[in-house]
Parts: structure tokens; C-alpha cells; sequence
């Protein structure tokens, strides 16, 4: 299981260590975190282009179980999971990817 | 049917089509002046924007938008709109349209995807208000739309030529017209010559204009003999801006006699060292004397690129300009540029905040 954990980290891209890290950090601000604001991010930090990649980056996450996404519509909110939470640490850990700044979270209020 | 909006996209619109457009501005005026199928007039608040047009101002524009949006809504759909970016009324309009395009929750349909071809001013020759309406433009409208994937071709022309050549507004205008056109033509000439190799439709065609980059287009006599890249730099089109490296790629080539054209798999080896696989087409053009080549190379570049381009031209402009007006002693207004997409700009964070939200996911027992 350590196995397949550690070589389904090690697929992550820089979008989803940015996800994560955001995610976690709008949880601790007790911010809503969506779609949209991730998208917003994404684009801001280079890390991708459209709305259909950001999508999908989310969707992957929740489909490794690293990211909870609750509500309806665009009005997704995502939560980070433990597992996420692991992964996480372990891409920190391991300085892969640098972190960026969330507009959403820090940028003009 | 083109879309031409304001005093240069009415225009080109126009002339690209002989008249088979739907022209917009808010000045009656300017609208008297251009032919046109049908024209609309948007209204505006200001009694003078509506005699005199919007006087450089996208406010202007933006604000007269709201009088036409649900028919330019429709009416934009499948097709081109033509508009400057320096102007008033041109980039006010095409920028609201942008937004709605960018906001839209459900993905445009590939036919219904629209072709933005818009006109930049030269840096050095044109007015301090163009290059900046310019950069506003190209920095959130573009930018927007093009991420959210729901604009078809963006087509960045500039008047760059006009200026150094000379080139008189008409004259220049029909140099515009005549290389979109041909450009166009590309399927035309697919179905209409007798096909030799390859294959472009009008349904590979439609697909390549939806796609939300830009475009950079070119025709040139083609010699089959001599090194393709070398031909194609010395070739760009300088009516647009230049390309960079291509995403994806279309050609046309054209050939007098109905030869083999081995030559070709030279063209698709430089497409392949860029992953690209362009589609292609050869024909048998009886009517010329030596090879043709169409290109049309598809890129992408960062709109913040862009407009970090731009904006380095422009300073420089603006600190000569300013200096130029401290000799005459005349007060300068102030100027934007600098604070220009300074919130864009990302800023990494120092590792010590990492610590922190390991620390928080931890207290709140998901680690
Ligand atoms: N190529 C070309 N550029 C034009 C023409 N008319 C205006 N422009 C350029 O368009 C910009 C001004 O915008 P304009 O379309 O006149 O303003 P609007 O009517 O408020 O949208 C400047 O950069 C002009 O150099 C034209 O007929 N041809």
C-alpha cells in the first residue's frame, strides 16, 4: 500500500502539489475554496491555461482520494482528505515543487 | 458575415467582405462611411460620443455595448469580428464581448466559435492613449477569453508597415483584407483543384479557426529545393505580429504542374521536430507559374508575454515622450503603465509557512 501511495505522489504534477497546498491553506483560513478560485490560481502562477485542465486537475485529485469535493455546480467547494493531507507533507518533504501564492487567498482583498 | 466594430474593424470588415458585413459603431457619422449590409448604431450617453464617436475612450465603448448585446451576442457566433485596439469604441465593445465569451459556464460550440482579428497600433508612430487602451485590451479581455478556451483564431495585425512604408489607410486596409482572404481561400482551393496529395476540407478548416490561439498566416512561391524553414522565416507575414513556435499548422501548396511533390515530407519533418502534424493539402493551380505555399502556424503566447512586450516598447516610448514634454514644459498626465499587471505578477512564498499548515493539518487530525 506505502507502495502505491508513494507512486501515486510521485505522479503529481505541479498543479496538483499547488491545489493541495492552497486547499489546506484556505481550510486553516477558513476560506471557501472553489473551482473557480483554483482556476483563477492556476492561471496566475503559469501553472496552466484553461478551465477544462484545472477540472481536471481537481478531478484527479478526488479521484486518488487527496481532495473532498462537496456542493453542486460551480459551487464545488474542495476540502483536503488525510491521504491529501500525506501527500502533501511528502511533496514538501521532498522540495519538488516550489510553493506559489494564491491570489484568492492573499492577493488584493 | 465579418463583424467590423468601430472606425478600423468597420473598415476592414467592409473591405474583406465588399460590403457583405454588419458594421458598428457609435458615431453616425463614421457608420455613413463605411459600406455595409446592415449597420447598427450603439447608443451611448454622451451626446457628443454619439456625434463624434468615443474619442479614445473604451468606457465609452463598454458602455454602449450594453444597447447592442443581445444581437452582437448572436450575431458573433461562426463568425469574424473585426475591431482596433487603440480606439474607443472597437476595444470597448470587443472587450465586453470578450468577458461575456470568458464568463460563459458551458463551452462555446466548435461552429459557433468566433475569430478575433484585431488591429494594434505601431508603437512608435501612435498616440500615447492607443498603446495604452492597447495594453488594458490585450491584458485582461484577451487574456481572459483565451484561457477560457471560448474564442475561435486570434489574429494580431499591426500597423506597423503602414507607418514605416507609408502606406496609405485604403491601400493598407486592402493589404490586410487580401491576406486574411487568402488565408481563407485555403479550403476553397482544397475543394476546388484537383488534389494531389494530402487533404484539407472545409470541416478541417472550421475545426482549425476554432481553436483559441493565435494565428500567423503566410503565402509565398514556394521553392521546393531550398531549405523550408529558412523560407518560412524569411517569409513571415508583416502585416502580423510574428509567430512563435507552433502548436498546430496547416499548409497549402499549389503547384503549376500536377508533379510529385516528395519535397513535401521535408515540410512535415520541420512540423515534426515541434510534435506538430499539420494538415495539409497540394493541388494542381494550372493558372501559376511556380509553387505556392499557404501556411498558417497556430501559437500561443502568454497574453502576460504579450503585454510585457508591448509594455517595454511602450516605457521606452513613454520616458522619451516624457522627456520631451519636460523640455517643453508641458505636464504629462500621469502614467498607468507602470503599475500595469503588477498584481499578475506572482510572488513566491518563503518556506516557513509550509511548516505552518503542516502544523495545522495536524491539529485539526487529518495528518
Ligand atoms: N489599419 C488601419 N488602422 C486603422 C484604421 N483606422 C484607424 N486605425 C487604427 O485604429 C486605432 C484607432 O482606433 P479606431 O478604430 O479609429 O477607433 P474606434 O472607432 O474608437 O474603435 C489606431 O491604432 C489607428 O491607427 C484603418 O482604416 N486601417
Amino acid at each position: 500500500m506505502k507502495e502505491l501511495f508513494e507512486k501515486q505522489v510521485s505522479q503529481l504534477k505541479e498543479a496538483h502539489f499547488l491545489i493541495l497546498y492552497w486547499t489546506a491553506k484556505a481550510e486553516e483560513k477558513n476560506a471557501k475554496y472553489n473551482i473557480t478560485n483554483i482556476f483563477d490560481d492556476l492561471k496566475y502562477s503559469g501553472a496552466t491555461r484553461t478551465k477544462q485542465s484545472a477540472v481536471s486537475f481537481v478531478e484527479s485529485l478526488s479521484a486518488l482520494c487527496f481532495v473532498d469535493v462537496t456542493g453542486e455546480g460551480n459551487r464545488k467547494h474542495l476540502y483536503i482528505s488525510p491521504f491529501g493531507a500525506k501527500a502533501l507533507e511528502y511533496l514538501l518533504s521532498e522540495s519538488k515543487f516550489k510553493i506559489k501564492k494564491s491570489m484568492f487567498l492573499e492577493g488584493s482583498k | 458575415m465579418n463583424i467590423g466594430i468601430g472606425g478600423a474593424g468597420s473598415k476592414l470588415a467592409s473591405i474583406s467582405s465588399d460590403g457583405e458585413c454588419i458594421a458598428i459603431n457609435v458615431s453616425e457619422l463614421e457608420l455613413s462611411k463605411v459600406e455595409a449590409k446592415q449597420k447598427i448604431l450603439a447608443v451611448t450617453h454622451s451626446a457628443r460620443g454619439q456625434l463624434r464617436g468615443s474619442g479614445k475612450n473604451p468606457k465609452i465603448g463598454r458602455e454602449a455595448f450594453g444597447s447592442i448585446a443581445e444581437k452582437l451576442k448572436q450575431v458573433i457566433k461562426g463568425n469574424t469580428v473585426f475591431a482596433s485596439t487603440g480606439g474607443g469604441t472597437g476595444n470597448g465593445i470587443a472587450s465586453e464581448v470578450l468577458e461575456y465569451l470568458s464568463r460563459l459556464e458551458e463551452a462555446v460550440r466548435l461552429e459557433d466559435k468566433t475569430v478575433f482579428a484585431l488591429v494594434l497600433p505601431y508603437l512608435k508612430r501612435e498616440s500615447y492613449e492607443y498603446v495604452e487602451n492597447t495594453i488594458d485590451f490585450l491584458g485582461n479581455p484577451v487574456s481572459s477569453a483565451i484561457d477560457s478556451g471560448n474564442t475561435g483564431n486570434i489574429i494580431l495585425f499591426s500597423n506597423k508597415l503602414k507607418f514605416e512604408g507609408k502606406i496609405p489607410e485604403y491601400e493598407y486596409n486592402k493589404m490586410l483584407a487580401d491576406s486574411l482572404n487568402t488565408f481563407l481561400a485555403i479550403p476553397v482551393k482544397g475543394e476546388m483543384y484537383k488534389l494531389l496529395d494530402g487533404h484539407i476540407d472545409f470541416e478541417d478548416f472550421d475545426l482549425y479557426r476554432a481553436k483559441p490561439y493565435f494565428n500567423h498566416f503566410s503565402c509565398f512561391s514556394w521553392d521546393p529545393d531550398q531549405d523550408f524553414e529558412t523560407q518560412l522565416k524569411a517569409n513571415y507575414n508583416s502585416l502580423l505580429l510574428l509567430p512563435e513556435r507552433a502548436i498546430e499548422a496547416m499548409f497549402l501548396i499549389e503547384l503549376p504542374t500536377p508533379a510529385k511533390a516528395s519535397k513535401l515530407y521535408d515540410i512535415l519533418d520541420y512540423f515534426a521536430a515541434d510534435n506538430v502534424s499539420p494538415v495539409y493539402g497540394i493541388v494542381h493551380n494550372p493558372e501559376l507559374k511556380t509553387p505556392q505555399i499557404t501556411v498558417s502556424l497556430l501559437y500561443s503566447r502568454k497574453p502576460r508575454e504579450l503585454v510585457e512586450d508591448f509594455k517595454k516598447m511602450s516605457d521606452l516610448y513613454t520616458r522619451n515622450r516624457i522627456k520631451k514634454s519636460l523640455e517643453q514644459h508641458v505636464v504629462l498626465q500621469s502614467s498607468k503603465l507602470d503599475k500595469m499587471n503588477e498584481a499578475r505578477r506572482m510572488v513566491e512564498e518563503s518556506g516557513t509557512n509550509a511548516g505552518d499548515v503542516l502544523g495545522f493539518l495536524k491539529r485539526i487530525g487529518k495528518l
